[in-house]
């Protein structure tokens, strides 16, 4: 209440040291928004409007291509794979990558950092040096063109990616917490379970979200390994794209784009409500 | 309730032995304090106890029951941790219930339980709050309610009170001291202050380097150290010590070749030595050795006087007040009895052991 008033000169730099940092951030802002705005614009354009020069930001909007490819087969299935193949890879990286983290952090394994180090290695080796062994792999057994062949496929990257990140989120919580628990008549899983995880759900949540998006918009694997059952819109879109006998249709390239986008801002939105910050506060001192 | 007994317990990481073979036996009821300076083993020492470390040689019996090998879970001991390490998500009173109902005890008597330790710890209104809406010494006092709740065989405590303002440890001292009396239950204390050890244990073990250095009441401690180390650890403010040669068992001879008269009746045999005496045990009279008074420091019931001894710095502490003032010249005497003889050896700097939490 009484806390004296600020020199007069310090507010001036507080303020201007604001409005540069207010500033920086519009700017940066909309170098990365731009690109989604103008698809945005573009899929509600007619295809006279799509090319004029200069651009034009004021036209007649039209549903006309969502309408067309909302109804066209082969987009919902390949909607509701993503989905499956999405939300099914993540929640096995979720299970997978959590405990092989936790291991990682709390017990005494010998060679446990070398083997850590291995596995982010991995990581380091260009997808597209993968694709094709991965694609003789799965039709070896006879795994082509499956859900499960893409679930398998993106855990073999977002496994490592979940792992490391819950890893240092599971060192950033008290060894006492467990240890406690397993005093007070719980097993190392029994302190898992009661208490380690229900405290870093929000970790876990947003860490499962991020693993999601990462496959909601792989194209690689999913052009390698999937045909015509499993393909994921990021196919159908590269299909659009790379249309040689009609050319490239933008209307349809950037409304399909902007359905895929749609959910990742949705569940981008959600990852905001989760942020990993003062879930273990209140476990230790003041 | 229960005995401890710590047989030639060892340590290793990998081929670095970190406690080198400790024997302890802890009677039924007892308060024992584990004491010494950070990287003493204390704390592995009591982890062990807990099965929260391996123990790599030697047993550990709780009861009559080897437990080297039987799980945390399966001790039917509590802990109370340094940072208390309650459970973020669980208000205090399922913080204080968790280990009751892992053991399948009855809802109606967990509640009539916690209930009660609430009321012996002052937490009845608190226990629905979660731990981040609790200060420092509440949240203390829920991990001590969490251990009382569950009526174990042991408590083990694990520096307690070093997350605490001065204020407050002072006074969660005496509630340990206190529910202990009440309670009457095996307690073994790690603590690396001395003043805390020595108020609250019925024993106090000084471990220094991975060793037992010595062990005993508070007071047999205080009055005969065994070593240098725990006549240097125990006491505030600490012993004086002086380096010198003992000259037919009636003079000090300093490396400055100051002689002090010394009346220690058997030097046993020893004619190099640090002599060690207690600030209180200095009696300022009319003869004695001569010393320069530095600082003096009045608190009211007693007074702290710094003073030169031939070059060295000595601390006297005086019941009630005094006139002195520094510049001033003062003769020190000791009687015989309160003389502490040791082999001349380098003086532990015990500056780091000072409680600085």
């Amino acid at each position: 209440m009484s806390a004296p008033a600020p020199s007069t000169a310090h507010r001036t730099r507080t303020s201007t040291s604001h409005r540069l940092r207010v500033m920086g951030g519009i700017a940066v802002s909309i170098l990365f928004l731009f690109p989604i705005y103008w698809m945005v614009l573009t899929s509600f354009k007619q295809q006279v409007d799509i090319f004029t020069t200069p651009p034009k930001f004021l036209f007649i909007p039209t549903l006309e291509t969502y309408i067309e490819y909302m109804q066209r087969a082969d987009i919902t299935r390949r909607l509701v794979n993503t989905i499956i193949v999405a939300a099914g890879s993540g929640l096995l990286s979720i299970v997978v990558g959590a405990m092989a983290g936790y291991a990682l952090a709390r017990i005494r394994i010998r060679g446990a950092a070398t083997f850590g180090l291995l596995i982010l290695l991995s990581r380091g080796v260009p997808p597209i040096a993968l694709a094709v062994p991965m694609f003789l792999v799965a039709r070896k057994l006879g795994l082509t063109d499956k859900h499960i062949t893409l679930i398998l496929a993106y855990s073999t990257f977002l496994i490592p990616y979940v792992m490391w990140l819950m890893r240092s989120f599971f060192l950033s919580l008290p060894r006492e917490l467990e240890e406690s628990a397993m005093i007070d008549g719980c097993s190392r899983y029994g302190a898992l379970f009661k208490i380690i995880i229900p405290i870093s759900l929000p970790g876990l949540l947003s860490t499962l979200i991020f693993s999601m998006i990462l496959a909601w918009e792989e194209l690689l694997f999913a052009l390698v390994l999937t045909n015509r059952h499993a393909s994921t819109i990021p196919v159908a879109i590269a299909g659009i794209a790379g249309d040689t006998v009609n050319g490239a249709n933008w209307g349809a390239l950037t409304a399909v784009g902007t359905i895929t986008v749609v959910p990742v801002v949705v569940f981008a939105l959600l990852v905001q409500k989760w942020l990993i910050t003062g879930l273990a506060e209140g476990a230790t001192k003041g | 309730m229960s005995t401890v007994q710590i047989r030639d317990a060892r340590k290793s990481y990998g081929s670095v032995e970190v406690l080198h073979g400790v024997s302890l036996d802890i009677e039924d009821g007892e308060f024992v304090a584990l004491v010494g300076p950070s990287g003493c083993g204390k704390s592995t020492l009591l982890r062990m106890i807990a099965g929260l470390e391996d123990i790599t040689g030697g047993d550990i019996l709780i009861g009559d029951r080897v437990v080297n090998h039987i799980a945390p879970k399966d001790r039917d001991i509590a802990m109370v941790f340094q940072n208390y390490a309650l459970y973020p998500h669980k208000n205090v009173r399922e913080n204080m219930g968790f280990a009751l109902r892992q053991r399948r005890i009855r809802k109606a008597e967990i509640e009539e339980r916690v209930n009660n330790t609430a009321q012996i710890l002052g937490l009845e209104n608190l226990l629905d709050r979660k731990p981040r809406q609790l200060s420092g010494g509440q949240r203390q006092r829920v991990a001590m309610g969490r251990a009382i709740v569950r009526d174990p065989n042991v408590f083990l405590f694990d520096e307690p009170l070093s997350n605490l303002d001065a204020k407050l440890r002072v006074q969660m001292r005496s509630e340990i001291k206190e529910l202990h009396q009440r309670l009457k239950t095996t307690t073994i204390y790690v603590t690396h202050d001395q003043i805390e050890a020595m108020t609250l244990a019925d024993r106090v073990v000084v471990m220094n380097g991975g060793v037992v250095e010595q062990e005993g009441s508070p007071l047999d401690l205080y009055d005969n150290p065994a070593s240098l180390f725990v006549a240097a650890f125990i006491g505030s403010p600490p012993m004086n010590f002086l380096e010198g040669d003992l000259v037919d068992g009636t003079n000090l001879v300093l490396a400055d070749s100051t002689a002090l008269p010394l009346p220690v009746g058997d030097p046993k045999g020893r004619s190099r030595v640090t002599v060690g005496i207690r600030p209180e045990h200095f009696t300022i009279g009319d003869s004695g050795w001569p010393a320069t008074v530095s600082v003096v420091e009045p608190t009211g019931s007693e007074t702290q006087i710094t003073a030169r001894l031939a070059g060295h710095i000595v601390r006297i502490l005086i019941r009630g007040r005094t006139a002195t003032k520094p510049g001033e010249t003062i003769h020190l005497a000791i009687a015989p009895e309160y003389v502490h003889l040791f082999d001349a050896a380098p003086v532990p700097q015990l500056a780091d052991l000072e409680d600085v939490a």
